[in-house]
């Protein structure tokens, strides 16, 4: 039963399940740190999502796909960066505003251009990078089995993460570009006074964040699912969210938490076979995900300190 | 020629012109006092000359040079740098981040942190600035939060340094600091322009005075010429009493009894270690000391804002230890808080409102739970009448209100409820000589009506002009006790750095006669 349970598939999982969340979180932080809230991750992620499989379903390739989820993201979080850096709009109800267009745009252009609800058909996926054989048996073959599961079954965007968290830890704290960042969310007036721009920051810092959870959509559908399906991030961008604080507001501490709550969507999915020993609902696991999101930021939200301007808006002068 | 200079500068706000055609200068290696109540215009003036704010009038030359400076980036790149009087230092960020925020050394958009770092101990031994360049903002005392901003701007080579109510935070010991770390500056050639209230700072550091009033320049001065009268009678545009007068103190019924109280912060360590005092009714004692000692968190337990650990606290012989906010205004404790933008006013509620705060749930100003607007309002008109509180009328909002104005609600609303004890922390914080004068004659009055008065204040002349005891509060004991008159400013200062006690070595003591002694000023 445990052998069923623990395989190199589950840790394999675990990494491709943290990868929209980490994508998303990673631009969360950035975002963030630059004084901005960003809520619409959710609707940024979705949108991405859905221009990505449009682009793939109207030209066959997914890297165009691709491409087309940042474009997308980008696009829709200028409206976020419009609204709360130049409008001074509260960041919360910009957020939402644009998690429920988000909602509404792809509904609606699911009907207008393929005439149904509901879920598009198949598209050309990104495919693994390596593919190795196993052959075999033995003690060497077994590890091999392990190591080329969890190491090298990944499809391109997975290593990208990761290698995307590593970078952006290091130009926050090594960059001319990340003390700039880590500045504005703490005191912009600071930052302006010595002339760096507080509303170019702010702007670059909301559209990276477009981008990257625009990249998550794309994971979710050209990688992982092969289709769009309404609504079909279904809280994941908040689940970033909670990542991105979890990880106190730092690209690789907002990757491995990400890990935590992929490594927590994947066991739940294997879990799913002791329903055959105990009678519960295949609800209650799948229950599992949130519920450590809830007690993790109850644990640790109180320690997690926010940039200390996040979520006010900057007037010059 | 003057390295700066103005010419008929002005600037219009709606509705208030801050500056009136205001002409100065500043010639290389002075330091020009720029003195002024607060509402002068002199931190308008010198934000104009910063390029936070750009004149309506008038030109500004920089070494003869007519120059247009629109934005703060420009004024660095001029050689001016300013430090602001809430600083403009990133907390969490090091303190060699902050220095070079925005002229970062390096290449390609990578900061070369070692070669920053350099630069850093190179200003600081230059101007002999000490400091840990790899110290975080958020862990530094004011004073040494000060140093980082005077070294950000010589890092951005500033020729002219505007200092903006420098010693508005500092302690007694970190002026003086202050003033020798301006007089080096000087000597090294740069020009600094020093915005103040305080008469006693204009006479010991300045080499010529320009005075405010009004948004306009009333008057040109040294040190030499004049005295702090002549100043305070330039400053404000009449005679100023300087000194209190007050009569001998009449000690009745004891009002304010505690006993071995034991608090702690918010980080659950002990604050206040177990301190034993009294006031009594005509009394006014204060406790000085270096912020952060304890006193804040002894005022929260006896207002009713924080649970004593131990120890007992009564009024009037009634125990109120453990009496909530509400029990314990009921009780007859008054609280003028430390900040009143936080605690003592609600600045979204317009004057009326603020006065009847506390007040808002019994007779005469509310029944069976409504309030009764009338009531409220002919209060108001009356308390604005009596503590002189500058408004068109009561209606207006408590943000609208200049400090001074909303400072005198605040006492208005305290001493006009009739307490038995008065708790008066910082009472005239951030305020000018007219304002502080005022205050000052309430809380005496409050004494002469036979009330308890706990007075706490950084500002040493304050506790000694006013205080009929003085009580040294160091690491949450008090080590000291003064009667009025028997104390100066130096012992006090000796004794709130923890000199008298045997909480620090020998060498705090041996060093307080000179400077600070550093392990003093660390103290949170």
């Amino acid at each position: 039963m445990l052998g069923d349970i623990i395989t190199p598939d589950l840790f394999a999982s675990a990494l491709r399940m943290a990868t929209p969340l980490a994508l998303a979180a990673i631009g969360g932080t950035l975002c963030e740190r630059s004084g901005v809230v960003n809520i619409a991750l959710e609707g940024i992620m979705l949108t991405g999502a859905f221009f990505g499989t449009a682009a793939v379903l109207a030209t066959g390739n997914p890297w165009i796909g691709v491409g087309a989820a940042m474009l997308s993201g980008v696009a829709i979080s200028a409206i976020h960066a419009f609204a709360s850096v130049n409008l001074r709009a509260d960041q919360v109800v910009s957020g939402t505003a644009i998690n429920l267009l988000a909602l509404g745009v792809t509904g609606f252009l699911m009907e207008l251009w393929y005439g149904h609800p509901g879920t598009t058909a198949s598209i050309q996926v990104l495919r693994p990078i390596f593919s190795f054989s196993s052959p075999g048996g033995g003690f060497l073959a077994e590890a091999w089995r392990w190591v080329n599961g969890i190491v090298f079954s990944h499809t391109p965007i997975v290593y990208f993460t990761i290698i995307l968290a590593v970078v952006a830890q290091w130009a926050m704290y090594r960059t001319k570009w990340g003390l700039h960042l880590r500045a504005l969310g703490e005191h912009p007036r600071a930052v302006d006074t010595v002339g760096v721009s507080v509303y170019r920051g702010r702007w670059v810092a909301v559209l990276m964040s477009g981008a990257l959870a625009g990249l998550a959509g794309a994971n979710l559908t050209i990688e992982q699912v092969g289709s769009f399906t309404e609504n079909m991030t279904n809280g994941r961008g908040f689940i970033a969210l909670a990542a991105n604080i979890f990880g106190r507001w730092t690209p690789v501490g907002s990757y491995l938490a990400s890990l935590l709550f992929g490594f927590a969507d994947a066991l739940q999915i294997k879990l799913q076979i002791l329903r055959d020993v105990i009678t519960v609902p295949p609800q209650f696991f799948l229950m599992l995900p949130y519920v450590l999101t809830v007690i993790v930021l109850a644990g640790v939200i109180g320690r997690a300190v926010a940039p200390a301007a996040v979520g006010e808006p900057y007037k010059k002068g | 020629m003057p390295v700066l200079e103005l010419r008929e500068v002005t600037k219009v706000f709606p509705g208030v012109i801050a500056n009136d055609r205001v002409s100065m200068t500043l010639e290389r290696g002075e330091i020009v006092a720029l003195l002024g109540e607060n509402g002068a215009g002199k931190s308008t003036l010198m934000n104009v000359v910063y390029g936070l704010l750009s004149p309506d009038h008038g030109e500004i030359l920089l070494d003869g040079e007519p120059t247009k400076i629109r934005s703060p980036r420009q004024a660095i790149d001029h050689g001016i740098g300013m430090v602001h009087q809430h600083f403009m230092l990133v907390e969490p960020l090091t303190v060699t981040e902050n220095i070079v925020l925005g002229r970062e050394p390096g290449r390609f958009g990578i900061i070369d942190f070692s070669d920053a770092r350099a630069k850093v101990a190179a200003l600081s031994k230059r101007y002999g600035l000490k400091i840990d360049p790899d110290a975080r903002i958020m862990d530094l005392s004011v004073g040494m939060q000060q140093r980082v901003e005077i070294l950000k701007a010589l890092y951005q080579g500033a020729g002219v340094l505007i200092l903006d109510e420098p010693t508005a935070v500092l302690t007694p010991q970190e002026v003086r600091e202050l003033f020798a770390v301006v007089k080096s500056l000087v000597a090294e050639g740069l020009s600094v322009v020093f915005i103040t209230h305080k008469l006693e700072e204009v006479m010991a550091v300045a080499d010529r005075i320009i005075v405010m009033r009004g948004g306009a320049v009333v008057g040109e001065t040294r040190p030499s010429e004049t005295d702090a009268v002549g100043l305070a009678r330039m400053m404000v545009g009449r005679d100023v009493v300087l000194s209190v007068e007050k009569g001998a103190a009449t000690c009745g019924d004891t009002v304010l009894d505690v006993v071995d109280l034991q608090v702690k912060d918010d980080r659950g360590l002990d604050a206040v270690a177990g301190v034993t005092f009294n006031v009594c009714g005509g009394e006014i004692v204060a406790i000085a000391g270096v912020s952060g000692n304890g006193q804040s968190e002894l005022i929260d337990a006896i207002v009713g804002l924080r649970a004593p650990s131990a120890g007992s606290i009564a009024l009037k012989g009634a125990d109120i230890t453990h009496a909530s906010a509400r029990a314990s205004i009921e009780a007859g404790v008054s609280h003028i808080p430390e900040d009143r933008h936080r605690r003592g006013l609600v600045l979204e509620f317009d004057l009326a409102e603020n006065l009847v705060l506390g007040d808002h749930r019994s007779a005469p100003y509310a029944s069976h739970g409504f309030m009764k607007p009338r009531v409220v309002a002919e209060m108001a008109r009356t308390r604005i009448a009596d503590y002189d509180i500058r408004t068109p009328s009561e209606k207006v909002l408590a943000s609208s209100m200049s400090g001074g104005n909303q400072q005198k609600v605040v006492v208005a609303r305290e001493i006009g409820r009739d307490p038995e004890l008065l708790v008066a922390a910082q009472p005239t914080r951030g305020l000018d000589v007219g304002a502080i004068e005022f205050v000052h004659k309430q809380i005496l009055a409050a004494r002469e009506a036979g009330k308890g008065v706990l007075l706490i204040s950084l500002e040493l002349e304050e506790v000694l002009s006013l205080a009929d005891r003085i009580l040294v509060m160091y690491e949450g004991r008090i080590v000291r006790e003064f009667v009025g008159g028997e104390a100066d400013a130096e012992t006090l200062g000796y004794h709130m750095t923890g000199g008298g006690g045997s909480k620090l070595d020998e060498g705090a003591q041996t060093e307080a006669a000179g400077q600070a002694p550093s392990e003093g000023e660390v103290v949170r």
